[in-house]
């Protein structure tokens, strides 16, 4: 008995600490800054602010942005380094609730009465006729629709996580109008209404840090924006595209770095269909390496131009010009 | 802490005026980011506020703006606070930190500027001192200080509900006159009546810095203008704007029109890019509803019913481009090209006499390029509706199915020619809705050679359309009638 309360108490006493180590790594946003770093997530100041105000404000974040800039990354890191689990909602269109929130599981209810008919019969000897039956069973209460044969999907797990979580709503853009107004109230209120059961919140002190990310296919409503704080992150400047670089393809020589960066730079600068974004650096970075080229000239760009331009006519746009553009990225470097 | 919630309400104001769209559950949210962020670092509190308060690029870039202008004064005293490492100068800022160096002033004032120090040791040297409230101020306080009793006049006469420039003076007397002009007037007066060298030579200091003063304060009131009325006025001439006859609008207000046409188009998208489900209650879908059932052993609990999604609608679009009518043409296309976002497939034709498309043109160039194109192409030649009909039919009618509307944007004045009504009652029948759009006003339909009433029965839906205000109600008819 006293082992099962040591036990409680030392449970308690972890999550205590837990709850502390994080407010302590999101004291402030030099702090978040330089956690991300040691996780290899270089991130301007804006985006260390955006998670310094969505925990401390309890807000969410919606993240807009041309897409591979590190939306989805953001997400994820931030679970990483407040050591929480991430529950991630991927958007789809014809997402509706039985995907996001909840579903019955029908099977077992369905088993469970198969199994339950000879018991019933038992409990029902007594009663005579219809109505006293019916009263009979209406005592035992809704058993086939209680949490038992719930099924919880993404927002309601991450509303009933016993010590808090991020949730990452991705692509919210790619759903539909309908289930933008279903996400309103988790996001305003951090509940959920289920009919059968009532209002599910997340307990106070442990609500899920929420991220939402926008590939601004379309507007996103003006309810939904109301509700969230509001990070736009753009391309990176050169020098902090050259760190992201550099965290994340750690064998790259100076050199080689600062070319590159300054080459997809000058890429963005270019009327194309689809501008490379970091992701591409990076892929391209890994390509140079295993290629063992240690400066950039017009030829090994040109071979390696479908790494980083997803479009055929771009690639032909650019190889039209590429030693001119290549000349200036040389000396912009 | 009632001076922050009075900062933000006034924030929130100005950037309602430049167009963000704050709701006052975001001002809350505001409120309670500056409590949590505090005053103390200004680029951290930028970036916070711009996350609570605007909502997409264009808002931020805005944001950012209004934010430099409202957190700052544009005075040599800031830029000098700011140089000495203290980056931060709201207002409230500014008034709790500058109480430490009026307090501390015996002791050689830290902060003054150069002239008031100048002004200091002369007066110093003398043993006259003003007497007056202002006159005090003015000789002995730091610049800050009075920049702290000007903005205090400032709120005091509301200053923030200047609207036209011609309020310029007015506002600058009345910020004047609250700051104590007047007990300032009369120690000068005094002053130089009295007589002795002393007296005079503090009233010439006095005046000279009244004159600093009433420049400062001009600056202040123009720099609030700006803040607060210039978008006022703004809204004003847009809704003039939009009003005004299309054929009277100049060349120079072009710019302007273009701005309202995209902001209406907008609003228009966001209204209408909601596809809402429209649900046939009472037809069932059997096969959906079997294939549903199907992991529920075949039991129907789920029913499924027909259902029938909104189509965009196909637009063609036929613009008079003669001289006349050609102003009305270029916004109406303005009009249709910035809804692409709801409507995706317009395609455009344009005549006087022989009738051609310029889709691809207005696809690929920039409005104004195609715009002049088209004329350069089409604008010249008498107006001809029958070879117009003509042509269309020869060409184009085959795509017309149940799906399109077609919109006719002219006069019909057809200069006494063959009109070929039937062509348009041939186009009538086929197509989903016929519209057509005249820009004189009825009463002048039949009048010369003007042919309306010939064609108006082949049509679903006639319009006066002259103003902007006509043709957003024309275009936000089109995507209603479309569902």
């Amino acid at each position: 008995m006293q082992w099962v309360l040591i036990a409680a108490k030392c449970k308690k006493y972890r999550e205590i600490v837990v709850a502390i180590k994080n407010q302590e790594r999101l004291k402030d946003v030099q702090t978040i800054k330089s956690q991300f770093e040691s996780l290899n997530y270089i991130c301007s100041e804006e985006i260390a602010t955006a998670v310094y105000l969505a925990y401390h404000l309890e807000k969410p974040v919606l993240i807009e942005g041309p897409p591979g800039v590190g939306k989805t990354e953001l997400a994820k890191t931030t679970a990483d380094m407040l050591g929480l689990s991430c529950i991630r909602l991927q958007c789809y269109e014809g997402l509706d609730e039985s995907k996001a929130i909840y579903e019955w599981k029908y099977g077992k209810q369905l088993l469970y009465t198969q199994v339950l008919k000879e018991t019933l019969g038992e409990v029902l000897q007594g009663a005579k006729g219809l109505s006293e039956s019916v009263k009979k069973l209406q005592s035992f209460g809704d058993i086939f629709f209680s949490e038992e044969f719930l099924e919880p999907r993404p927002l309601l797990k991450a509303l009933k996580e016993k010590d808090s979580c991020v949730l990452l709503i991705d692509e919210v853009d790619k759903s539909d109008h309908e289930f933008e107004s279903l996400l309103l109230e988790i996001l305003s209120d951090f509940q959920l209404s289920i009919p059968e059961i009532g209002t599910v919140s997340a307990k106070k002190d442990k609500k899920p840090i929420v991220f939402l990310t926008s590939n601004n296919t379309r507007e996103i409503s003006d309810a939904l924006k109301r509700r969230c704080l509001h990070l736009y992150i753009p391309f990176p400047e050169a020098q902090l595209e050259r760190q992201i670089v550099q965290a994340r393809v750690p064998k790259i020589s100076d050199q080689l770095n600062k070319q590159l960066v300054s080459f997809i730079q000058e890429l963005r600068e270019m009327d194309l269909k689809k501008v490379p974004a970091i992701s591409e650096t990076i892929d391209w970075a890994k390509t140079l390496i295993l290629l063992h080229s240690e400066t950039i000239d017009a030829e090994l760009v040109r071979q390696t131009l479908n790494v980083i331009l997803k479009f055929q006519e771009d690639i032909e746009t650019v190889s039209g010009e590429l030693a001119s553009v290549v000349g200036r990225a040389l000396k912009n470097q | 802490m009632s001076e922050i919630k009075s900062t933000v309400v006034d924030f929130v104001k100005v950037l309602r005026n430049a167009d963000i769209k704050v709701s006052p559950a975001e001002t809350l949210d505001a409120m309670d980011t500056m409590h949590l962020v505090g005053l103390k670092n200004r680029a951290f509190l930028k970036t916070s506020l711009s996350m609570a308060l605007s909502k997409t690029p264009e808002e931020k870039e805005a944001f950012f703006q209004c934010f430099e202008n409202f957190f700052s004064f544009k005075d040599s005293e800031t830029k000098d606070e700011t140089e000495t490492g203290d980056d931060f100068s709201s207002e409230e800022y500014s008034n709790e930190k500058i109480s430490e160096p009026s307090r501390g002033r015996g002791g050689n004032g830290g902060q003054k500027s150069r002239d008031s120090e100048e002004l200091d040791e002369t007066v110093g040297e003398s043993s006259l001192q003003p007497t007056s409230r202002l006159g005090k101020l003015l000789l002995l306080g730091s610049r800050s200080e009075v920049m702290i009793e000007m903005i205090e006049a400032g709120r005091t006469v509301k200053v923030n509900q200047i609207i036209v420039f011609t309020q310029k003076g007015l506002y600058t007397r009345k910020i004047m006159d609250e700051m104590g002009l007047k007990g300032l007037q009369d120690e000068v007066k005094e002053l130089k009546n009295g007589g002795s060298a002393d007296g005079r030579n503090l009233a010439r200091k006095l005046e000279k810095s009244k004159e600093t003063l009433r420049e400062q304060v001009r600056d202040y009131v123009e720099k609030q203008f700006l803040l607060h009325a210039d978008e006022t006025g703004k809204e004003l001439r847009e809704e003039l704007l939009k009003k005004v006859k299309l054929s009277n609008l100049e060349k120079r207000n072009f710019k302007d029109v273009q701005e309202i046409v995209i902001k209406m188009a907008k609003k228009l998208v966001s209204i209408h890019s909601k596809r809402r489900k429209v649900f046939k209650r009472g037809q069932l879908d059997i096969r959906k509803t079997l294939r549903k059932n199907m992991q529920f052993d075949g039991m129907l609990f789920d029913l499924k019913w027909k259902s029938k999604k909104v189509d965009r609608p196909k637009v063609i679009c036929i613009c008079d481009v003669s001289g006349s009518v050609s102003n009305y043409s270029r916004f109406l296309l303005m009009f249709l090209y910035s809804l692409a976002e709801v409507i995706p497939k317009v395609r455009s034709f344009a005549f006087s006499s022989d009738l051609g498309e310029v889709t691809a043109l207005f696809e690929k160039n920039s409005l104004e390029d195609a715009m002049a194109k088209t004329m350069r192409d089409y604008g010249n030649g008498s107006t001809d509706y029958g070879q117009m009909l003509e042509d269309f039919k020869s060409s184009v009618l085959k795509d017309v199915n149940g799906r399109t509307t077609i919109i006719i944007l002219g006069d019909a004045r057809n200069n006494y020619g063959n009109p070929k009504s039937e062509i348009l009652r041939e186009m009538y029948e086929r197509a989903q809705r016929v519209i057509w759009l005249n820009p004189e006003s009825r009463s002048s339909w039949a009048a010369g050679d003007a042919e309306m009433p010939k064609y108006s029965p082949s049509c679903h839906q006639t319009e006066v359309c002259n103003s902007l205000t006509h043709l957003e109600r024309v275009v936000s008819n089109l995507l209603k009638y479309s569902r």
